[in-house]
Formats: structure tokens, C-alpha cells, sequence
């Protein structure tokens, strides 16, 4: 078979459209109950005192959590809010749970609760935090690194930017909100869940309950949209396993829309300083890149906006620093691109003011600071194209009719401007299994435990092993999202493809192979006696290679041989010495061309042209569809995406989708996307990196920089709204 | 996400739709096209006891011109008036409107009459009613009675209504030759309410002076949509040349009372109702001689 790159319809499609795909909250059991959130309404202190009285005794209600009487967990921990204790670290915070027979009535019971705080001076302001902020880090790795000499450096240089870059704070809103269904068996737990993590949520529910990982199972077919809001395990899901075991039925909890802002994670605010030095003729001699973003009081996590400057240009002395401040908000955590999306926003607009202080073309100044190696470790890229990338996106986009000045193009009434920026995503492989099986009806099961996030991985796992055993996609099915299953990693940080194929592939390998020397050692087979390099396996046969007619088909082998499935199981893990050998990073090259209307000040992205280097694309269709994602996303970067922050509360005040505003279709114009679909066979034999997540970096960089280009006016402060081009 | 409960009662007629509010007073709310009132109960914004569905009732789905008014029923979808040839013809400026109400889903059921029975500022069809001069056809149990539309929105979310009314119709005067309508709003993503909005209809005389008919409607920039009255006033028998209509969008603009909100500061509002008037003016200019 040869499926691999082709432009295959999505196997799940039809389920989804048809309705007929089940959600994690769409399983219904005997005793299913409902649970629903109480939520704090300060943003820090304790509570003085609860009364369920009232709530107790409404129709319905099974039972009301509170910190007084909920079940001491031995694992529990402060970054989870499972009415331990009596503190309150922001607004928003599940501080008890009402059960019920039905929703109704658990959400009835809810609002009968009252509760007496005693109120803290809340942590709310972020700037003023900065003298308390703090260093950390980010998947291990340090938030400080630096090379060369960028004090010595900067004061050496002919040219200089010095800016603040500012973006808001953002929350996912996947279409599926949060959703869990939890039920025990014993000592057993399964839950249902919408997660891009079933391993790590199961190990974490494991130890929060004092059992073993073994006694938990965790389901989930589909994810309804996660962007890195359902990479954590968020409290609702252990309070959800808390009720269930205290009512002893299975109970279910979804979280409404104005609970997806607070309790399950955002985009931190961020404030980035860059000061950039160049020579007279544009050779970068400094980046310093110094961002300071928020974080919980109870958890620390650190977006990690300065990490693409380590990897973007060649510049001899770079600084990157993080510091994080704790507010009392929410956790943030992980959101498409997380850290790089921000990241490339500040640097990529930088090399804009740069190219125009130097009064040189923007993407000139790019390929002239272009680098074949890590900047820092001089090591080779596994696969960089990026050259070719900026030179495939110019020409599709018409970059050589552009002319340079700021309002010096127009259509009409409207300001017309161009702007460009470079994409990067650093390429992850993390260990991952899986089973490949064929059974007695002749149908091939693949099967991991991985997340169809909306990434078309169920489709990805019929290629990778269609083209692995030389069988047809449409005899294949693919299970996933099952902890019974071999385990794969987070579905996050772009890897779920280079991680999880290379183990579909050698699955395939040791079952193939077991298929052909079980054939050559049976009596009844017409291939009998053959070595097993002179047999084959294709398109459902087994067949000798010198004489094909000689053939049976795989169901009647297997029927004739027991009738019990023949099974391949592997786990593959990611070659550590990779890294000293080589950096591995996905790269592109990204246009926008926007109108600006110069009296009343909105922006339309007209069209962008993108052209990426992310190895071999696997699937034309689904990788497509990953790409424009991302951009449509580095557009609401751009223009739209802003909860806003009570400052005294700690409240995001548009909690719904009606005012946090997300580009619909609409709002978007011509998005043309290719790829260059080189393989990087360094990383993984089929030789492809994730795409997930690279569309949207860069991205808000280029709509900005074509808005500097239409209107003359530099905003340093996302989103780009209206009223900031009119002010 | 779920409404609290509620009573439901479906007439066939507007008689016994009208007994029902009768019976029923404050408790009842009547339920059209849904496009504000079911989101605000699934929010618990709105929580009425008892909801009166007038979808049942037959022959108010009617757009149609009579004795010098164009009359639009009580269940004319907004979709309805931007697929009627009389509509598109004869007022574009109604077109503009309804193709700037949310999305293609909300049209197909939202209603005209509701847009402006609901009093929201922040609805667009007010400030082109305001505009286009209509009047408020209201039946109770009392009998059936004339608003103007000036005085239909007394206060925020409020309209002269009373609690056993049933707004059955909108009558639009239909205007003289040599007349132009336009409405312009500015959404921050396409189905977003305005930041604000602004209608305007004018009729030239002979010599092409604007006649005593003008009209100007503001949206979602004050606690009620507003008649531009003053700047009405300013544009009545004026040429309406370049320096003519910068004053009367100055004069609009100072008419306006927006607030701070999350779709901008109130100076960055008022400016867009100068702008915006500017250019409906413009607009509706161009429209008299036959533009579209």
C-alpha cells in the first residue's frame, strides 16, 4: 500500500457529522447521577463557614461535598482544589459539590448554598508583581539560558531595538467543554473523560485515591477540541471519582461555559521585553528576550515566550529570561503553542521595527540572518528547509510587488498592508505502544492509546499500518483513547504522529512476521515449508513470492489455525542520543495581508500564504486542515482573543462566546497552505514532525507587521483591536 | 446552561393569544423567532413563568405594501427580509440591517418585530426604524393601537408595550421618489453586536435639498437606541455637501451617550458614530440616484 501522504478523507468524519461520535459525557450506565461545581466567588481568603442545609434537603440530592465533610484523599495536593481545606486561592474555585438524581436538581440544590468568607488581600496586579516574580522552568527545561556577551554586545551595536510586547490573558473554549464520568467498582475506578491525557491523568487519579494504576481505567474516543486545557488533570475529575464513591453510582460532570474560564487553565498574560542589536548591514549581534508571565499561587507554570529566540536566527549573544508572578487566578497552562505562539508574536515583530530602522525588506533581513545550525550548540538541524520556505511563500504570495513604505498601498478607502514572519515549533517524540492484531474475520485492528484531539490520528493509524503490512485502509479498524490499551504520550506539543507511528510501524513488523512463520509452519497451508523470506502478506493474502496462486486468505488461516487472533505489540522509544547530534525544529514562512479601514480602525486579514518545512506530511488532507487551524487561531491572536480580568475580583468578565471573542468564518479570508514534505527520517522512520500547533506561531507576528505596514502605527499590545489603530 | 422551568402555551390566534397575557400579565413572554429571549433564559438572565409561542399563529408572516405603508408581521424572519424582491427594491437600507444581525442560523428565525419588541439598544433594526420613521402596531385587549417608533423605547430593555400587548406588526411610510437609506455598523467579528451603528434616511426636493423628512438612527451607543433629532434638525432642507454632512455626523455624534465597554472606550464610540454618519449620509446619496 501506499497511503501514506495522500489526501484520504478522515475515517471518523462521518461520525462526526452524523452526530454519531460519543463524547466523553455521552455515555449513559444504570444510577447515572449528576454532579455540578459550587465555585468561590473571592479571589483569596477562607471560608468562614458553609451552610448546605436547605440544599441537602431539595428534591433529588444524593449528597453535597464541602470541605468539612469530603473524603481526605492520600494523594491530594494544592494544586488541585478538592475541598481539602478551607482556602480560597482564586475565583472560581470549586469549593463544594452538590449531587442529584438530575441535573436540574443538583444545579437547583447549588444555588441554595450559602457561604460566609473570610476575604485576603487578593495578588491581582500583574506589573506590580514584577519585583516578586520568580524563575522556573518549562517541561524541565531552565527558563534562563544564555550565550555570548549581550551587555558587551548591545553596546557595540550600530542599530537597536528596545520594545515591550504585551499579550492578554486566553482561554481555549474547545466546543466540548470539560466532561468526566466517573465510576467505581470496588477499588476499581473508570472514568470517562475528555483528556489529552489518559496515561498521566490515570496515574495521577491512581495516587490521589491510593490504589493502583491498575484498578483505573480511563476512556475517552473523541475529544471535542482541547488546545492544551485537557493536557492536566483539572479538579472536577477527582470531585467527580469523590462523588461517585461517596454515592456508590456512577456520576457524571460537565462544566458549563462560564466554568471553562478559571478552574481548567488559560494562556497567562505575558510582558516581553526585547532588546535587539544589528550591524549597519543587518547582521543580529544581541537578542535579549525577557518576558515575565503569570502563574497561580499554588502551582507554578511558566510560559515559555523567550524559548524560539534560542532557535530563530544565528545572533552570537543571546540572553532569554523568564520570571513568572503569582497572582491569585487560575493555573494557566499549556494553550496551542504554548510559550512559542506568544513568543514568536515579540520576537517577529522586532525583526520588523529592525528591518525598518535598517530600512531594509523584512524578509531580506530574515535570510541574511538566516542559520544552518542551533545557534547555541552549533549542532545540525535534523531537517531545516526554512530557506525554501520563505522562497515558496514570497513568490505564491507576491511579496516583490510589495512597496516598502508604510500607507503606500491602498484599495479604495482602505489601507492595504503586507507583512511577513517566520514559524517555528520545536519537534517532540516521546516513548509510545501499540498493538496491531488480525483477526479471525480478516480485519486488521490497530490500536494505542493516544487522543483524537481533531488531529485525524484515528485516520494517521490506518495509513502508518495499511503501508506497513501492505493490506487496504478499508480492511483496517482503529481503536484509541482506552488505557487498556499499549499507553502513547500526551496528545500535546505536536508529537502525537512522531511518536506514536514509529511504534504502529514495528507492531505491524512483529506481526506480519509472526503470521508468516506461523503459515510456514502449518501442515495446511500452501505455503507450507517455505522459508519466511520466501512468502509474503498483501491485500488480506498469503502467498508465496514466487508463485502468488499459491495464496490463502488471512480468515482462513486463522480459522484453520485455532481461530484466535494473531497479535503484534511494541514499544518504541525515541533515540536519546538524537539530541546530542542533532536540534530538531519545525520551521515556515508566513504572509498576511490585511485592510485596514483608517477612520474607524478594524483589521480584515484578507489572505495568508504559508508554506511550512515539517518533514513528510503524512496526510495532505488532515495536515491541511491542522495548518489553516493554526492560522485561524494566530488571527484571533492578532485581532480578537482577550479575557478580560476584574482587577478587583479576579474575575474574567466575558466568560462566554458571545463577548471572548474567536474569529468565525466569516471573519476569515484566503488561506493558502503547503507544505514542503521532505522527510527528517532522523526523527523517526516515516519522517514526520507534528503539525499541531506551528500554524499559529508567526502568525499574529505577520498581521501585525501588515498592519504597521498599512497604517504606519506599531501596536506592541495584543489584540489589535480597533480602537488602538484610531487612539 | 439550562432554563429554569416554565409554563407553555402555544395559541392559534391572536385572541387567544391576547386573553393568554391577559390572564397571565407580567409572568408571560412571548416567544418568536428566540434570537434574545432563549439565550437569556438558558443563561438565567431571564426567567419568565409562563412562555406564549405565537409560532402557531397563521397569517403573520406577511411583508407586504398597503394604504402607503410597507407592513411587516409579527413572524417575518429576518432571512425573509433580505429574500424579498419588495424589500431589496424598495428599501435597501432594511436589507443592510438584517444582513448584519448575527448569523445565517439566528436569521432563518430571529423576527424583525422581536428585534425591536426585546428594547435592547443594542439591536440593530431600532436605530432604522428610528430612521425610516415607522410605527409600532400594537394589539391588546383593548383593541389595536398606533406607536411611533420615537416613542417606543422609553428606557433600557423597555418599550411601550403594555404587559397584554402583542406587537403584531411594524409600518413603514413608504417614502417619496428621490429617496436614500443606508445603515452602517461596526461589529469587531462578523455577528458581534455593534459597537455602534447608524441609519439614515433622507428625500431630496426638487432642487436637491434634504426635505423635513430625514431621518437618523443611532445604535448601541446609549441606554436606548436614539433619533438623532438634532442632527435631523441640522439636515432639513440643506444641500447636503461635504461640509453639510461633517457637521451633521459631529452634530450625531455629540447626540450619542455610549459608555466604556469591552467593545471600546465611549470617545472611540462617539468618533464612530461621526464617522458612520459620514458615510450613511454618503451612502444614502448615493442611493437617491439610483445606487445601490
Amino acid at each position: 500500500m501506499n497511503t501514506i501522504g495522500k489526501p484520504i478523507s478522515r475515517v471518523d468524519g462521518k461520525l462526526k457529522v452524523t452526530g454519531s461520535a460519543r463524547y466523553s459525557a455521552e455515555f449513559d450506565m444504570p444510577g447515572l447521577c449528576y454532579a455540578v461545581l459550587v465555585q468561590s466567588t473571592i479571589p483569596a481568603g477562607r471560608i468562614a463557614g458553609m451552610d448546605d442545609s436547605l440544599a441537602r434537603k431539595a428534591a433529588g440530592v444524593l449528597a453535597v461535598l464541602t470541605p468539612e465533610n469530603a473524603q481526605r484523599l492520600p494523594g491530594a495536593e494544592k494544586r488541585l482544589s478538592l475541598l481539602q481545606d478551607n482556602q480560597v486561592y482564586y475565583n472560581g474555585q470549586p469549593v463544594a459539590v452538590v449531587v442529584a438524581e438530575k441535573l436540574e436538581e443538583a444545579h437547583h440544590a447549588a444555588s441554595l448554598i450559602k457561604i460566609r468568607y473570610s476575604v485576603s488581600a487578593p495578588k491581582l496586579d500583574f506589573v506590580a508583581g514584577f519585583p516578586s516574580s520568580h524563575p522556573g522552568n518549562h517541561n524541565g527545561e531552565p527558563g534562563d539560558m544564555s550565550w555570548g556577551d549581550v551587555d558587551g554586545a548591545l553596546k557595540d551595536s550600530d542599530i537597536k531595538i528596545d520594545q515591550v510586547y504585551t499579550t492578554p490573558i486566553h482561554h481555549h473554549n474547545p466546543m466540548e467543554p470539560h466532561a468526566a464520568i466517573a465510576q467505581w467498582n470496588g477499588d476499581e475506578l473508570t472514568v470517562h473523560e475528555s483528556a489529552q491525557d489518559i496515561s498521566g491523568h490515570r496515574a495521577k487519579l491512581a495516587k490521589l485515591f491510593g490504589v493502583q494504576e491498575s484498578n483505573v481505567r480511563l476512556i475517552c474516543l473523541f475529544v471535542g477540541g482541547g488546545f492544551g486545557c485537557k493536557g492536566p488533570l483539572w479538579s472536577h475529575v477527582p470531585l467527580a471519582a469523590m462523588a461517585a464513591r461517596q454515592v456508590n453510582r456512577p456520576v457524571k460532570i460537565v462544566l458549563e461555559r462560564p466554568q471553562m474560564f478559571g478552574p481548567v487553565g488559560a494562556r497567562p498574560r505575558t510582558h516581553q521585553r526585547l532588546t535587539v542589536g544589528a550591524t549597519r548591514e543587518g547582521k543580529l549581534t544581541a537578542i535579549r528576550h525577557e518576558v515575565h508571565a503569570h502563574t497561580s499561587v499554588i502551582e507554578d507554570y511558566l510560559e515559555s515566550s523567550a524559548f524560539p529566540t534560542r532557535v530563530m536566527y544565528g545572533c552570537p549573544n543571546v540572553s532569554t529570561i523568564h520570571r513568572i508572578v503569582d497572582l491569585n487566578l487560575g493555573t494557566p497552562t499549556y494553550t496551542r503553542a504554548p510559550g512559542v505562539a506568544t513568543g514568536t508574536y515579540a520576537l517577529e515583530v522586532a525583526m520588523d521595527e529592525l528591518a525598518y530602522k535598517l530600512n531594509m525588506d523584512p524578509l531580506q533581513l530574515r535570510l541574511l540572518n538566516y542559520t544552518e545550525n542551533d545557534p547555541q550548540t552549533k549542532l545540525p538541524f535534523t531537517g531545516k528547509h526554512l530557506r525554501d520556505c520563505y522562497t515558496r511563500a514570497a513568490e505564491r504570495f507576491g511579496w516583490s510587488n510589495r512597496t516598502r513604505e508604510p500607507r503606500s498601498m491602498r484599495d479604495g478607502s482602505q489601507l492595504i498592508g503586507w507583512g511577513v514572519a517566520t514559524e517555528t515549533y520545536p519537534a517532540n517524540r516521546r516513548p509510545a505502544s501499540a498493538l496491531v492484531r488480525f483477526k479471525p474475520d480478516g480485519r486488521v485492528l490497530v490500536a494505542t492509546g493516544t487522543h483524537e484531539i481533531g488531529n485525524g490520528i484515528y485516520t494517521i493509524m490506518i495509513q502508518t499500518a495499511a503501508d506497513a503490512l501492505n493490506v487496504s485502509p478499508d480492511l483496517i479498524d482503529a481503536q484509541l483513547g482506552d488505557t487498556a490499551l499499549p499507553p502513547a504520550p500526551i496528545t500535546a506539543g505536536s508529537m502525537t504522529v512522531a511518536s506514536v507511528t514509529p511504534a504502529i510501524q514495528t507492531a505491524a513488523e512483529r506481526v506480519r512476521t509472526r503470521l508468516l512463520q506461523m503459515a510456514v509452519a502449518d501442515s495446511g497451508s500452501p505455503v507450507h515449508d517455505a522459508s519466511v523470506d520466501e512468502v509474503d502478506f498483501k491485500d488480506g493474502l498469503i502467498f508465496r513470492k514466487l508463485s502468488p496462486n499459491r495464496s490463502e486468505k488471512l480468515g482462513d488461516f486463522i480459522a484453520r489455525n485455532g481461530g484466535q487472533p494473531i497479535e503484534g505489540i511494541a514499544h518504541v522509544e525515541p533515540d536519546e542520543t538524537l539530541k546530542q547530534k542533532f536540534a530538531s525544529h519545525s520551521f515556515g514562512a508566513v504572509f498576511a495581508e490585511v485592510s485596514v479601514d483608517p477612520d474607524l480602525g478594524p483589521t480584515r486579514v484578507r489572505r495568508v500564504t504559508a508554506v511550512y518545512d515539517v518533514g513528510k506530511v503524512l496526510n495532505e488532507k488532515t495536515a491541511r486542515s491542522q495548518f489553516i487551524g493554526g492560522i485561524v487561531w494566530g488571527i484571533g491572536l492578532a485581532l480578537h482573543e482577550d479575557s478580560h480580568m476584574d482587577a478587583r475580583t479576579g474575575r474574567i468578565v466575558n466568560e462566554n462566546l458571545a463577548d471572548y471573542h474567536v474569529p468565525v468564518n466569516a471573519d476569515i479570508g484566503e488561506i493558502d497552505v503547503s507544505a514542503i514534505d521532505i522527510a527528517d527520517t532522523h526523527l523517526n522512520p516515516l519522517g514526520a514532525r507534528g503539525i499541531g500547533e506551528i500554524g499559529i506561531t508567526g502568525t499574529a507576528a505577520a498581521v501585525a507587521n501588515a498592519i504597521y505596514h498599512a497604517t504606519g502605527k506599531r501596536i506592541r499590545d495584543l489584540p489589535i483591536t480597533p480602537q488602538k489603530l484610531i487612539a | 446552561m439550562i432554563p429554569r422551568s416554565f409554563e407553555y402555551s402555544a395559541p392559534g390566534t391572536l385572541d387567544e393569544a391576547v386573553a393568554l397575557l391577559q390572564k397571565l400579565g407580567s409572568d408571560a413572554k412571548i416567544l418568536s423567532g428566540g434570537q434574545s429571549l432563549i439565550p437569556m433564559m438558558k443563561l438565567r438572565l431571564a426567567s419568565p413563568p409562563h412562555i406564549v409561542d405565537i409560532n402557531r399563529i397563521p397569517g403573520l408572516d406577511y411583508i407586504t405594501e398597503k394604504d402607503g405603508f410597507l407592513r411587516i408581521g409579527a413572524l417575518v424572519r429576518e432571512s425573509d427580509l433580505e429574500r424579498s424582491e419588495l424589500v431589496r427594491s424598495r428599501f435597501p437600507i432594511l436589507v443592510d440591517t438584517t444582513s448584519v444581525i448575527a448569523d445565517p442560523l439566528v436569521r432563518n428565525q430571529a423576527t424583525v418585530c422581536g428585534n425591536l419588541a426585546h428594547g435592547d439598544p443594542a439591536n440593530d433594526h431600532p436605530a432604522t426604524m428610528l430612521a425610516l420613521g415607522a410605527i409600532v402596531v400594537a394589539v391588546g385587549p383593548r383593541g389595536e393601537r398606533d406607536v411611533p417608533v420615537e416613542n417606543f423605547f422609553p428606557a433600557l430593555f423597555t418599550t411601550a408595550l403594555e404587559a397584554d400587548e402583542i406587537l403584531r406588526e411594524i409600518k413603514i411610510p413608504i417614502p417619496p421618489p428621490s429617496t436614500g437609506g443606508a445603515y452602517l455598523k461596526l461589529e469587531r467579528k462578523v455577528g458581534d453586536y455593534a459597537t455602534a451603528g447608524v441609519a439614515v434616511q433622507i428625500t431630496l426636493n426638487n432642487s436637491g435639498a434634504c426635505t423635513a423628512a430625514a431621518g437618523i438612527g443611532l445604535t448601541n451607543v446609549g441606554f436606548t437606541p436614539i433619533k438623532a433629532v438634532k442632527a435631523e434638525a441640522f439636515v432639513k432642507g440643506k444641500q447636503l455637501d461635504q461640509a453639510a454632512v461633517k457637521q451633521a455626523s459631529e452634530i450625531a455624534a455629540g447626540e450619542s451617550h455610549p459608555v466604556d465597554d469591552i467593545r471600546g472606550p465611549a470617545d472611540y464610540k462617539r468618533d464612530l458614530v461621526r464617522v458612520l454618519t459620514a458615510r450613511a449620509i454618503v451612502r444614502a446619496l448615493e442611493r437617491v440616484k439610483g445606487g445601490v
